[in-house]
């Protein structure tokens, strides 16, 4: 419409001036054609002075100043019927007509420049109207009906979700540019979802199964560890080895647990108490809290029912509170509350080197603790998204606010 | 105390056969469910360690028929991490006690040590160590018959000990044992030592031997020699 609305501007403007050139024109032929009439009138002896009106004057002069040029141009005089002024086109030129000069000037009424305006707009509006109205009811009826395959394959792609295990099925159309997009939508999308399956049960089975040999691994280091005549550096390499096979097996466990929750193995949703939950992952922790010299105080509303699975509100509690005691000061402190609709979880830390909004993210980790995966806010915001809870990580002054709302 | 291994992972199955082959146990394995079942079919067990997951069958009807044939064994589940539900059916079923993979061998020894005295010395449960007699029921430690004060860490530490004398246990492997996995979270084991001083000042105050020896920079082990 917009375009449409250029185009008769520059249109508009085109037709006006054109208009405007015509009836110059037009009104020119008609003044000469009525000076041609005057000068056979005068030549044929009717009298100068009965030819005269309004619109014309023939008024005698004297030979010399004789010029027989036609002068045409606009000038504006009284109109002598409508008594205002209007725009007038004259034409004046000198003849000698037997044996007498004369001086013509013809006039007439031109139509002004706003009236040609004026017309060329309205023309150019109903023509705007108009053209408008056929564009909306072609559009609508090409929307409608043309388009139709068009939009119910959008609608499919709209509904699709790589997760699903459903792969949308798009309908014949008689529109071959249509089906041929189906087609390869189709195709795509299936394609896609196989990549995907076999992505997840890679990265699920690459995690459970890392476990045995790490298990298997660390078994023998434990047997190695018996043999007797170790000294004591072998001993400690051993240690050392185990220490980094053990930190392996953490991050698989972290990783899978992961992939586990975005294949949605965990979808029952049941009602839980986690004011009880709550509590006793706090006595679990509050010991080592106390063992790394904070200060720990809580305050839990009772009987806080919350919808979700219960390994994973697990999990979410211990990683929360585990992030609290590890990305701590020294002689710090933390403070747990539990209201009815959310978890407050402060603690006193220094400030991340990140946008807190970063943390999040997988291997993201904000200080140099050697033990920290990286993984645990990366699994607590993953629960908070499957049970439908929204998660808020704050910094300011020191303190490390965590938020969730059920 | 004789025992059946059932852990399909051949390769996780030795490694729970040598070390508990060290201690008095006799322990026997099996690498699947028919062979689980042959066996058991034709011997008794004090103690069964079970996988739950087995690839030919699920690990949960051994113990269905066990509890049902052998009932006076006492059975171990092992689970993967995360099958919260198979544990709870499992113990619901009559499973003595659980661990989840992956485990410290010297816990497993302890836990299965811990079931045993439970099945066989119903209501006198006592662990004896030269001087040293630790009654499980009650939970007290008597040195030449004076009784200890122990704190609740202390004396599971001590019945760590003795469940795995001889044996280098490393202060990553006690820690876990009397804290849990979140254990890690501690910047180093240090705080171990404080508990093992504190348990051998309680042991030779009462007039024991002190048997805790130290192994510089790794771990710690209770030792007669």
């Amino acid at each position: 419409m917009l375009l449409a609305l250029l185009a008769f501007s520059i249109g508009g403007t085109r037709v006006y001036h054109r208009f405007r050139f015509e009836v110059q024109r037009e009104t020119d032929f008609t003044l000469k054609e009525s000076f041609d009439e005057l000068e056979a009138s005068i030549s044929s002896g009717v009298k100068a002075e009965d030819l005269e009106n309004r619109f014309m004057r023939i008024t005698p002069v004297s030979p010399e100043l004789l010029d027989t040029a036609m002068i045409l141009s606009d000038t504006i005089a009284e109109h002598p019927i409508l008594c205002k002024t209007e725009l007038f086109r004259k034409l004046v030129t000198h003849r000698s007509i037997a044996g007498q000069s004369y001086r013509f000037m013809v006039m007439n009424v031109i139509i002004e420049q706003s009236d040609i305006k004026r017309i060329a707009q309205h023309i150019l509006k109903d023509l705007f109207i108009i053209l408008g109205f056929i564009i909306l009811v072609f559009n609508f009826i090409f929307l409608k009906i043309m388009l139709r395959p068009f939009k119910i394959t959008i609608e499919k792609i709209r509904a699709f979700s790589l997760q699903s295990n459903e792969t949308p099925v798009f309908s014949k159309t008689t529109t071959s540019e249509f089906q041929q997009l189906n087609d390869f939508l189709s195709t795509m999308l299936q394609k896609n979802q196989q990549d995907y399956r076999t992505l997840k049960e890679f990265s699920e089975n690459a995690s459970h199964e890392i476990q045995t040999p790490l298990a298997i691994a660390n078994g023998k280091l434990e047997l190695l560890i018996e043999t007797p005549g170790l000294t004591n550096i072998q001993l400690q390499l051993v240690e050392e080895t185990r220490d980094a096979l053990s930190r392996l097996s953490k991050l698989g466990e972290s990783l899978l647990l992961l992939t586990k929750i975005d294949n949605q193995e965990f979808a029952t949703h049941t009602p839980l108490d986690f004011s009880e939950l709550l509590k006793k992952e706090i006595s679990l922790f509050e010991e080592l809290a106390t063992m790394k010299g904070l200060r720990f105080s809580s305050v839990v509303a009772p009987a806080v029912q919350v919808r979700m699975e219960a390994s994973l509100a697990r999990i979410l509690l211990s990683n929360l509170l585990k992030n609290a005691i590890r990305h701590n000061v020294d002689h710090g402190w933390i403070n747990i509350e539990l209201e009815p609709r959310a978890l407050r979880i402060r603690n006193s830390g220094t400030e991340p080197p990140v946008p807190t909004s970063q943390l999040f993210q997988r291997f993201q980790k904000s200080n140099g603790s050697g033990k920290s995966l990286g993984l645990g806010l990366a699994i607590a915001k993953k629960i908070c998204e499957v049970s439908g809870f929204r998660i808020y990580y704050q910094y300011e002054d020191g303190v490390h606010t965590i938020r969730v709302e059920f | 105390m004789k025992i059946l291994i059932v852990e399909d992972e051949k390769a996780l199955l030795d490694n729970m056969l040598a070390y508990l082959s060290r201690s008095d146990m006799v322990c026997e394995a099996a690498c699947g469910f028919r062979e689980a079942e042959d066996k058991l079919a034709a011997f008794s067990y004090d103690i069964l360690v079970l996988d739950i997951m087995l690839p030919d069958g699920n690990g949960l009807d051994i113990l269905r028929q066990v509890k049902k044939s052998q009932p006076e064994a006492g059975v171990l589940i092992i689970s993967a991490k995360n099958a919260l539900d198979d544990r709870i059916t499992g113990l619901e079923l009559g499973a003595d006690d659980y661990l989840t993979k992956p485990f410290h061998l010297p816990e497993l020894n302890a836990r299965l040590k811990a079931i045993f005295r439970r099945r066989k010395f119903q209501g006198h449960q006592e662990v004896k160590f030269n001087e040293i007699v630790i009654n499980t029921d009650t939970h007290d430690a008597l040195v030449n018959n004076i009784s200890l004060i122990l704190t609740l860490k202390e004396y599971e530490l001590l019945v760590f000990f003795i469940a795995n004398k001889n044996r280098v246990l490393t202060k990553q492997t006690i820690a876990e044992y009397l804290w849990g996995d979140h254990i890690d979270l501690q910047d180093s084991f240090d705080f171990v030592y404080q508990h093992i001083k504190n348990l051998r000042k309680k042991i030779t105050a009462a007039g024991g031997n002190d048997y805790i020896i130290t192994i510089y920079g790794l771990g710690y082990k209770w030792s007669d020699a």
